[in-house]
């Protein structure tokens, strides 16, 4: 294998009294798509919190295309290529596709040395970011607040997709999509992985794992209790690594 | 609905305060003697600048979700700072620049700065501390209103000097230079708010402030600015006060907060934040201007105007309520 485009060494953290990492050691290679699994609570979200620059490791290493990475604001993971989709999404509801779709990342232009938006440019650009993705939404104009939970993710997949980089990192990204629009995520991403781009999904639907993954990585209670090539394995074998009903890293051959 | 029923209820929800003003002015004029005059209308837009300047950091502010209760007392301290350099009877120094003209803005980066300097340190503890706003502002109106009352040990100062004052005098297109430049911050900072990423990154913070920092928005950074800049149009409304009374006395501008206050929630900002725009807020002073003015028309004794300013804003704080209702059943 090449050399890991993000490696994770001994990661630690604790909220007060509470280990929610025991030290999780695992890697990611360009282009790979790695399914993490774990029970509610098993610390998925605290680890991509800490990737994507939300939270600070109480301890351990990280390394990001072979050096020393520790992002200490999510601008800065942004800035080195890591881009992320929360569980709880993050949108402003108060403002429209567009505005959303570019937060932070306005297009401007210049008036008397002063930076405009360029609204016209923006529409432009995520009409046709969704109408590749084959994202109906009524208007880019529309208020977010005034769509659908669906629609909402869409938005949220669909900019991620748009701004690529080098890691992306989706927490639960299909809980409120359809079976269509869950499809047509996995085959996103799937082509944001041909590109090169590695790709952590948190998923608890052992079919979706199945389906995108090129090796699934458990956790349990803070520490890795399994890390297999999807092909060497199988959901019950995962359901068991999840539950801690097996060894770890011994599934079933498949 | 139809989707053209629907786009018109929009606008209109949008821009309730305009039809509201236009209300207002239509029932005036055909009811109160004398109300449908140009001159009458020019008098609303003058006595409404240092209000509408003052409404428009107010704005700022709460549209991040935050609040800033010091703009008042923070704008009597740039009138006493520039009545004390620039008056020359009271207490006031009586300095004088040569030439002449040289007061104007050193009198005005002086109100700017002081502004600025008492918004730095709101922002500052606001977002540093993470400290309500509330709270943190609440107390600086009352500890700058005590700096006001002890550097003026209680007296005024009188006698504004000419090159300073001939902005409240000199008129263009029949209304004060003091009103134009009342306009003018409405302009630029509508502007700012609408069309920069600044002002939008202003907007979203109000709306979700977890979203924008993931987003890689600087939010400490402009929130800070958002109080900094709230500070410094307090102190330009001060300057514009100095200007209106030709001095300053200790107890200058107070009340003037909730005046802003209701302003700024009938102008259509939610103090949820995240919603509301400027021009909304110069109609919402425009609109309290009006009222005054038709109360003092009327003959009516002055302590109604604060009768009537409360009721407006418990009536707009219900319509904005409303609003979010309808707009929940456009949804
Ligand atoms: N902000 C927090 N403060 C305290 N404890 C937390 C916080 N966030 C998560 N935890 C705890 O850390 C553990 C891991 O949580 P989380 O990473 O959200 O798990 P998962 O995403 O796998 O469901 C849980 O026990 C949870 O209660
Ligand atoms: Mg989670």
């Amino acid at each position: 294998m090449t050399e890991a485009l993000l490696d994770l060494q001994d990661i630690r953290k604790n909220y007060g009294a509470i280990e929610a990492l025991k030290g999780v050691t695992f890697s990611i290679g360009m282009g790979e798509v790695v399914a993490l699994l774990g029970d509610n609570g098993a610390g998925k979200s605290t680890l991509v919190k800490i990737i994507s620059g939300g939270l600070e490791p109480t301890s351990g290493r990280i390394l990001f295309e072979g050096k020393p990475f520790l992002a200490r604001s999510p601008a800065e993971a942004k800035a080195a290529g890591i881009e992320t989709v929360y569980q709880d999404l993050s949108l402003c509801t108060n403002v429209d596709v567009v505005a959303n779709f570019f937060m932070g990342r306005e297009i401007t232009r210049k008036v008397l040395g002063i930076p405009v938006l360029d609204e016209r440019a923006m529409e432009r650009e995520v009409a046709k970011a969704l109408a590749d993705a084959g994202t109906r939404i009524p208007s880019l104009r529309a208020n977010v607040e005034h769509l659908s939970g669906g629609q909402r993710q869409a938005i949220e997949l669909n900019r991620f997709v748009h701004w690529g980089g080098k890691l992306v990192l989706l927490d639960e990204p299909f809980a409120a999509l359809g079976v269509e629009q869950t499809r047509r995520g996995l085959d996103m991403i799937r082509q944001v992985a041909a590109q090169g781009i590695g790709v952590i999904i948190i998923t608890h639907i052992m079919q979706q794992a199945f389906q995108v993954a090129d090796r699934i990585v458990v956790i349990r209670q803070g520490v890795v209790a399994g890390d297999v090539p999807t092909s060497k394995t199988s959901p019950d074998a995962v359901i068991g690594m999840i539950t801690g009903e097996t060894l770890a890293g011994t599934g079933s051959a498949g | 609905m139809n989707p053209r029923t629907r786009r018109i209820l929009e606008l209109v929800l949008d821009n309730l305060v305009w039809f509201m003003l236009l209300f207002v002015l239509i029932i005036f004029s055909l009811f109160v003697p004398n109300y449908f005059q140009l001159g009458i209308f020019a008098n609303i837009i003058e006595a409404s600048s240092v209000l509408g300047v003052m409404s428009i950091g107010l704005a700022l502010v709460i549209i991040t979700g935050h609040m800033d209760l010091s703009v008042e007392s923070v704008a009597a301290l740039s009138a006493m700072t520039v009545g004390i350099l620039f008056c020359s009877a009271g207490i006031g120094l009586g300095i004088v620049l040569s030439p002449e003209w040289l007061m104007v803005p050193v009198s005005l980066l002086a109100a700017i700065a002081v502004g600025g300097l008492v918004g730095t340190i709101n922002g500052v503890l606001v977002v540093k501390l993470n400290m309500s706003a509330f709270i943190i502002t609440l107390a600086s109106y009352i500890w700058v209103r005590g700096l006001v009352l002890a550097v003026s040990g209680g007296r005024s100062a009188q006698d504004l000097a000419p090159a300073i004052r001939w902005f409240g005098i000199q008129r263009f297109l029949g209304l004060p230079l003091t009103a134009w430049i009342a306009i003018t911050c409405f302009v630029v900072f509508s502007f700012i708010l609408a069309k920069t990423p600044f002002g939008r990154h202003l907007v979203m913070i109000g709306g979700n402030q977890t979203a924008t920092f993931r987003a890689g928005i600087r939010v400490n950074r402009n929130l800070i600015l958002a109080f900094v800049m709230a500070g410094a149009i307090a102190g330009l409304a001060g300057w514009l006060l100095a200007i209106r009374t030709s001095g300053a006395t200790a107890n200058l501008g107070v009340g003037l907060l909730f005046n802003a206050f209701a302003a700024v929630v009938i102008g259509g900002v939610s103090l949820k934040g995240g919603v509301g725009s400027l021009p909304g807020v110069y109609a919402g002073v425009l609109l309290l201007s009006s009222i005054n003015t038709a109360i003092n028309l009327m003959g009516l004794p002055p302590t109604f105007t604060q009768v009537i300013h409360g009721l407006l804003v418990l009536a707009a704080v219900l319509l904005d309520t409303l609003k979010q209702a309808i707009r929940q059943k456009l949804a």
